[in-house]
């Protein structure tokens, strides 16, 4: 695809081209977020039990840099790691976040490593990929081995905000591609995927006092696969279509109830009819959703407890055998420090079909975790767009 | 060049570059009364001058290319000027347009105790939307101010201050210095990123207590208010964590003014003082924000008239002034020394934009009959498209 090379290189030119003039007077905002994710496991699977305290996936440090700029936009510069699975292939250390963002009013860019538009939500699990596989489109590139593969790739995005709360965001990605041979490093990172976003959000620092709606999004993925039999990109693109919303059941700043619900539809392939291995499964036609129920008590102006019920079903129409995924999880949280919580999450999961020979016919996880987190800021010069003097007393840039 | 035709050249170098008119230009002239603030005009009910008063969130331009989100009396910074005559019978109705609360405080004014604008002290906060009518009568003579008394550390150097002057016919000052021109000032120093910190997290804690306001579900320890000291004693042993703790929400460090301000401006677009020679000029000085100045007047001597309004038995000659925070002190400049003489904070760390000399509180004394060729500058410089002095200048 040698027009999405030629767009690529152009950008990454203007990038090397200022990071090659670094002038040390102006001092940027320096941005630390860090999480820590701590858990104890205990899985019932196929009658036997099994416990670990290897668990520390999601575990993260990113460390951001953000300069005005010469105009009205801002720049900013991300780069963070994380630990990923003990069994993953991605090795000790896995750089999901490096990319730099230009930004002003209404218009976004970003370019680098970063989360991936395979989802719309994030649900009030332990683990962003506790749910993975109702709550996020599949890389078919990937083997399944590692969840990072379908959750952070190379991203190309940009974003137009009309007025505050309408999002519209064309994306292309370079997701990761598992290779054929084993141990074998990957060598071809041209876009693989296209999509798009639409968007209603009600700012953060807006949402717990809205009426209804926090958010509305719909989306597409359309992975650019190899396809055999097809020869247009348009037959060969595996088609994804998101949609998802969060109402705020009541939307009160002491006990506050939320429902946040996603369905993904993967138009798939037609002539994938059983799913043998992971390539079949990110293929086949599959409707899935993932909904949550949410409960948070802020007892002090900062979160104290949280409990959320959340349950999704997946079914894939076009197997030949009637096969579906069904999963349901209880987690709670409760804060004992600034932010430092303690938490309990049980997952029971099931397969029937063809996923029985991939996942077993079910799983029950009990997690005890420990979570610290941090988001600090130091220099401070200038707003976010979303803090409420510029939503509401005029947006300065 | 002659008179006309410099005036002229200097308007145009002006529009140019973005800097102020030149000084002497009329049109120059003419603005400097609206860099000082404006006398509020009172209704009269009976004997009693009312005045209205409101505060919104405003974005304020400090200077030419950089604003910020504040908190403004009647839309302006400083608030208007109140000048009253002493024994007047004074009514402000004050009115909150912000989601925030406030209050008055009358600074050196002596109102009744209720009056005070001290909440939870005198009276309560005035909570979003509502209004509080503050009576008292004018005592005593001199220059004073009034500023909000709620979040007093945000609030003043976000904006709310504003001079309170009370006359009195019989001027002492005037008596023996014999001046008509008079000038207010009003410094204050400002950490503009505390400012928008702590805006917007007030703003986001006040928009959940005023819900739980609404629904009858006033919370003491959510509110972080007590009926007593013994009752925050009592609550902090069975476990409540005030927010003053490290472990709830008290920040890192206390505010590092960055901008230095007089009458809501930092240089080049501070106020200047117009003087002619041989006259008296009265300037009243007033700091209304948290840092000390130490003020310095070139190529003159004043004299020290006032402090905090009262008169000073006999008038100090210097040509340096401290002003302390919540300090006024009136001095009185006679027009000796014909020309442009800057006036600025000998800290000189107050003479600066966002850590940048000069800016801050530096302005200029000017005397309007100055002649124009004593501005002119040598043959080169006006090569480099200069015309005249005082020149404008941002990067030292």
């Amino acid at each position: 695809m040698p027009k999405y090379y030629v767009l690529v290189n152009i950008l990454l030119a203007l990038v090397v081209a200022v990071a090659g003039q670094a002038v040390a007077e102006v001092t940027p905002e320096i941005q630390l977020g860090a999480r820590g994710v701590m858990s104890l496991n205990t899985d019932i699977k196929n009658n036997q039990t099994t416990n670990a305290v290897s668990d520390f996936s999601d575990t993260d440090l990113m460390i951001g840099f953000r300069q005005k700029m010469y105009n009205r936009f801002r720049g900013q510069l991300v780069i963070g790691f994380q630990f990923p699975d003990a069994e993953s292939d991605l090795g000790q250390v896995f750089f999901h976040q490096t990319f730099i963002k230009i930004e002003d009013k209404s218009n976004i860019l970003k370019i680098g490593r970063s989360r991936v538009r395979t989802s719309l939500l994030d649900f009030p699990t332990l683990r962003d990929d506790d749910a993975l596989l109702l709550t996020t489109v599949l890389n078919p590139f990937s083997n399944g081995e590692n969840s990072e593969d379908h959750q952070y790739g190379n991203v190309l995005e940009y974003s137009h905000i009309f007025g505050q709360r309408v999002h519209f965001q064309i994306h292309a990605e370079h997701f990761k591609e598992s290779p054929d041979t084993l141990g074998a490093a990957e060598t071809d990172f041209g876009l693989n995927a296209v999509g798009l976003l639409l968007q209603y959000r009600v700012p953060v620092s807006q949402r717990w006092n809205r009426q209804i709606i926090q958010s509305v999004s719909i989306g597409t993925n359309n992975f650019l696969t190899d396809r055999p039999g097809y020869s247009s990109e348009y037959c060969q693109a595996l088609k994804n279509v998101l949609f998802g919303f969060v109402i705020n059941l009541k939307p009160d700043p002491v006990h506050f109830w939320d429902l946040r619900s996603q369905t993904v539809y993967n138009i798939g392939f037609d002539e994938v009819k059983e799913i043998g291995d992971f390539s079949d499964l990110a293929r086949a036609e599959a409707i899935g959703n993932y909904t949550s129920i949410r409960y948070l008590y802020r007892r002090m102006e900062r979160p104290t407890l949280q409990v959320a019920l959340s349950g999704g079903y997946k079914d894939f129409p076009n197997a030949t055998q009637p096969t579906n995924l069904f999963q349901v999880a209880g987690s709670l949280f409760y804060r004992i420090g600034f932010n430092f919580d303690v938490g309990l999450q049980v997952q029971y999961k099931e397969y029937s079909g063809d996923l029985r020979t991939i996942y077993g016919k079910n799983m029950t996880r009990v997690q005890f975790s420990l979570i610290y987190s941090i988001d600090q800021l130091w220099n401070n010069q200038f707003d976010d767009r979303e803090s409420l003097l510029n939503l509401e007393h005029g947006y300065i840039p | 060049m002659d008179r006309r035709n410099f005036l002229k050249t200097s308007v145009t170098i002006s529009a140019a570059s973005l800097f102020p008119a030149p000084l002497l230009t009329p049109e120059a002239i003419a603005a400097v009364p609206e860099r000082f603030p404006k006398p509020m005009t009172p209704t009269l009910d009976g004997d009693v001058k009312e005045f209205h008063l409101s505060v919104d969130i405003i974005q304020q331009e400090i200077v030419p290319g950089f604003k910020i989100h504040t908190l403004a009396f009647n839309n302006q910074i400083p608030g208007p000027e109140i000048r009253v005559t002493r024994g007047d019978k004074i009514r402000v109705v004050f009115k909150n347009n912000t989601e925030l609360n406030h209050t008055i405080h009358w600074h050196g004014i002596f109102v009744p105790w209720r009056m005070d604008g001290v909440p939870y002290v005198t009276q309560m906060p005035v909570m979003p939307g509502k209004q509080f009518v503050y009576e008292f009568v004018a005592e005593p003579y001199g220059t004073h101010f009034y500023h909000c008394h709620w979040g007093t550390l945000l609030h003043m150097q976000a904006g709310m201050y504003g001079s309170f002057i009370i006359e009195d016919p019989d001027d002492p000052i005037k008596k023996q210095f014999n001046y008509e021109r008079e000038y207010t000032l009003l410094y204050s120093a400002h950490d503009v990123n505390f400012i928008r910190k702590e805006l917007n997290a007030m703003l986001d804690r006040m928009k959940e207590r005023m819900y739980l306001m609404k629904h009858g579900r006033f919370d003491k320890e959510r509110f972080a208010t007590f009926d007593t000291k013994d009752e925050l004693i009592e609550a902090v042993n069975e476990g409540y964590q005030p927010p003053y703790v490290t472990n709830r929400r008290s920040p890192s460090e206390l505010p590092q003014p960055n901008w230095f301000t007089v009458n809501g401006k930092s240089y080049p677009v501070t106020p200047n003082l117009l003087i002619k020679q041989g006259e008296n000029i009265r300037v009243r000085l007033i700091n209304a924000g948290t840092e000390e100045h130490y003020l310095h007047l070139h190529g003159h001597d004043f004299w020290q008239v006032c402090d905090d309004g009262v008169p000073v038995p006999q008038p100090w000659q210097m040509n340096t002034v401290r002003l302390s925070p919540g300090k006024t002190i009136d001095i009185l400049i006679e027009g000796k020394n014909r020309g442009i003489w800057t006036f600025h904070d000998h800290d000189t760390r107050r003479v600066t934009n966002n850590g940048l000399y000069p800016g801050g509180n530096l302005l200029a004394l000017v005397y309007e009959d100055t002649p124009p060729e004593e501005m002119e500058l040598n043959p080169m410089t006006k090569k480099m498209g200069l015309t005249s002095l005082p020149v404008v200048a941002l990067d030292e």
